[in-house]
């Protein structure tokens, strides 16, 4: 503890933290890097990613021709959920324009259909449903039967259903999108750019040789890696902060709970970064192959995260995996703590693996960067 | 001919002495495919709820245990300190059913009883599967206890084409076939383009008697191989893990793929001749093929949600047009009529940036 402090706030650790800094300020890429990437990326996948089912082209063949079949193509295009992309004479037709991919929907309406619902027998309406997406599938199939069965329920007008189903959403009831992928991909930001600016800084000594000149300095080995990882640490949590001013002005990202809980989880994931980046940066010997390394770590990293699809639809072997994934339990504790408002005592088993994923990362980092210096 | 040719050549036997590229470009969009492409769904089934039943009666027991058969939810029991609210708000469950009193004794004198879910709407598309699938087994379920329906009632007949098990990955891995295919043939062409730069061994080139045009096709070439062999890798996948098969005519998915890695190769000579760098030609490609690929090409959320802003940029991803071409050949099936435009417009693209690298290169001369 005594060596810490004294490690802490020697002279020695302040004039190499001052040497990093001003490093880290001359090198012009490396600021430029830590803003305009992570601004364009939570803006670009803020907008770009949205799941939600809309505008779906529906396509019509109605044989019947009467006021009955008339409301129930108003019916199914009264929503935004559908559109009215045209009407065909034949399902055959119908069918081609849907192989075609122009269409994602067709509804064929039967030639007795007025007559079969006056004579108070039932009448069938086919659905042929574009079913290569699975998702958007599963949510037009429940579209279309929840208006086919509103518009039976107006047939009974008297009779209210034996039962009913009320839905209330909770924490986000207007279901924007962007809410869930903005504190998704929040992690995926910090972990990257993290560990991007990490390996950059930590090979660039190791490129120029200048590791020579570390070891000729009466500081200790822990000194300079304590020194090479404060300013580092100081300058993300300074983009940590940006991205969530664009997340709250922007994206309208409600900040509900504690934000000394989010900038507390923020700082793990920081430090996890840099762990990161400076294990990728011993194991390259050149920035060409930390660049390369990085590049096949983090798209999976990434993916699997939890961060833009929700763990719960990844096959079962590969749900554990997301245990040790950084990223996964950031996008947790941000969505519980700013969306649902959650406290500590709901995110802290994900606090808890984050903080020992982070002094994992910067232990083994720390172990070998000054193996490499000795 | 001649020197376009030995020029490819040249390129392939770079690559084949560095064992661990060459290693890499093999297995590693096998993986990436495999892992992601079985990984990522949007559909969640066995959603965890919990179920409150205030009624305690046979009838609301049959309407939870409606909840119970059901393959999209998992009951998890309620605790009977806990209540509803603090399960969803520590997130261990993503909706809670909620019978109220008198539930059977309202349904039996015909007077209507409701039921309640409250859905976690953090994540907007699970919570409309949620809706959608309560409500699709509250209407059963009513079906089952009310009285008969009069007659005169619309049903639907739902035929599901194309993906009749509504498979998620045989949607995504299709996806990320293409994914793949923009970034690791991408990556390598790049590499050897910029390493010719750094190296300074671009100077060899330009004395030799080697013109723009050759030097670039025997590049494009050797990256045209790499890629062709990467998708054929990519293709047994697709009909061995992931189940899919060709329908109908397969000459769109060969055109379009020998078109979509000409234009990734050409791309990729394109950067590497802009970049004589090549961590910071890496880094290009990653913004230039792997984020635009990923975000504007309809590979996971549909184009049609981005908003017009940005919706026009997609128009000149060529990744975008690829994957209608993937899809349609595994999936749909439409063949020429459908996607003779996509496949025009990948080459188009692909013309286009063969023509910018031309221009940077032409001069055959080093940049002052």
């Amino acid at each position: 503890m005594k060596r810490l402090a004294r490690v802490l706030f020697g002279g020695r650790f302040w004039a190499l933290a001052l040497k990093e800094l001003r490093q880290i300020r001359r090198d012009r890429r490396l600021t430029i890097s830590l803003i305009v990437p992570p601004t364009l990326q939570v803006l670009l996948f803020g907008f770009a990613l949205d799941s939600d089912v809309r505008n779906l082209q529906l396509g019509i063949v109605d044989e019947s021709r009467t006021p009955e079949s008339r409301e129930l193509i108003a019916a199914l295009t009264q929503n935004r959920t559908f559109q009215l992309a045209g009407s065909y004479t034949t399902p055959a037709v119908l069918g081609e324009e849907l192989g075609a991919g122009r269409l994602d929907i067709g509804v064929v309406v039967p030639y007795d259909y007025a007559r079969l619902r006056t004579r108070g027998r039932p009448a069938t309406v086919q659905v042929l449903l574009n079913a290569a997406n699975a998702n958007t599938a599963q949510i037009a199939q429940g579209y279309v039967e929840g208006a086919v069965a509103s518009l039976n329920q107006d047939m009974l007008a008297s009779r209210p259903p034996p039962v009913a189903l009320r839905t209330a959403f909770l924490y986000n009831p207007g279901l924007v999108n962007a809410w869930y992928i903005v504190t998704g991909v929040f992690g995926t930001l910090i972990i990257l750019n993290g560990s991007l600016v990490a390996a950059a800084t930590m090979i660039r000594e190791k490129e120029r040789g200048t590791v020579e000149q570390l070891l000729m300095t009466p500081a200790s080995a822990l000194e300079v890696v304590t020194a090479k990882l404060v300013p580092l640490f100081i300058l993300l949590m300074a983009m940590v902060g940006m991205v969530l001013v664009i997340a709250r002005l922007v994206f309208g990202v409600p900040f509900r709970g504690s934000g000394a809980l989010v900038l507390l989880a923020c700082a793990c994931c920081v430090l996890t970064g840099i762990g990161l980046g400076t294990f990728v940066s011993t194991l390259a010997r050149s920035a060409n192959q930390t660049q390369l390394i990085s590049f096949f770590i983090n798209p999976p990293l990434a993916m699997l995260s939890g961060g833009l699809t929700p763990i719960e639809a990844m096959p079962k072997w590969v749900q554990p995996l997301t245990l040790f994934n950084p990223i996964a339990h950031f996008a947790q504790i941000a969505r519980s703590v700013l969306v649902k408002g959650a406290g500590l005592e709901v995110v802290y088993p994900n606090l808890l693996a984050l903080l020992a994923l982070a002094s994992l990362f910067v232990g083994i980092s720390a172990w070998r960067f000054r193996r490499q210096l000795s | 001919m001649q020197r376009i040719l030995a020029q490819a050549r040249k390129e392939l036997t770079q690559l084949v002495r560095d064992r661990l590229a060459l290693g890499l470009a093999l297995v590693l969009p096998v993986i990436l495919i495999g892992l992601l492409g079985t990984a990522i769904s949007l559909t969640v089934t066995d959603i965890p709820i919990v179920i409150q039943d205030l009624d305690q009666t046979p009838l609301s027991r049959q309407y939870a245990d409606a909840f119970r058969q059901s393959l999209t939810f998992r009951v998890v029991t309620l605790t009977p300190a806990t209540s509803p609210e603090t399960m969803l708000n520590k997130g261990r469950v993503r909706a809670a059913v909620i019978i109220p009193e008198h539930f059977a004794r309202d349904i039996r004198r015909g007077r209507g009883a409701e039921a309640q879910v409250l859905v976690d709407a953090t994540d907007g598309n699970t919570a409309r599967l949620i809706r959608g699938n309560a409500s699709l087994l509250t209407r059963a379920f009513a079906q089952d206890v009310g009285p008969p329906l009069p007659g005169g009632m619309i049903e639907t007949a739902t035929r599901l084409w194309f993906n009749p098990g509504r498979v998620p990955r045989k949607f995504y891995g299709p996806g990320f076939l293409v994914l793949a295919l923009s970034i690791f043939p991408t990556v390598l062409a790049t590499l050897a383009m910029s390493r010719e730069g750094e190296q300074q061994t671009i100077l060899q080139v330009y004395v030799s008697s080697i013109s723009a045009h050759e030097f670039l096709l025997g590049k494009i070439l050797a990256g045209l191989a790499v890629g062709l062999v990467q998708c054929l890798l990519g293709v047994i996948l697709m009909l061995t893990a992931f189940d899919l098969r060709f329908v109908g005519d397969p000459t769109p998915f060969v055109v379009g793929s020998v078109l979509f890695v000409f234009c990734m190769a050409a791309f990729a000579t394109l950067v590497g001749a802009a970049i004589p760098n090549q961590a910071a030609a890496v880094q290009a490609v990653g913004l230039g093929a792997f984020l635009l690929a990923f975000l504007l090409s309809g590979l996971i959320f549909p184009i049609e949600n981005i908003p017009d802003a940005l919706r026009w940029i997609s128009y000149l991803v060529q990744a975008r047009y690829y994957v209608l071409v993937v899809r349609d050949a595994f999936l749909q099936g439409g063949g020429w009529p459908a996607v003779w435009w996509a496949v025009l417009a990948i080459g188009a693209i692909g013309l286009l940036f063969y023509t910018l690298a031309w221009r940077s290169m032409r001069r055959m001369q080093v940049k002052a």
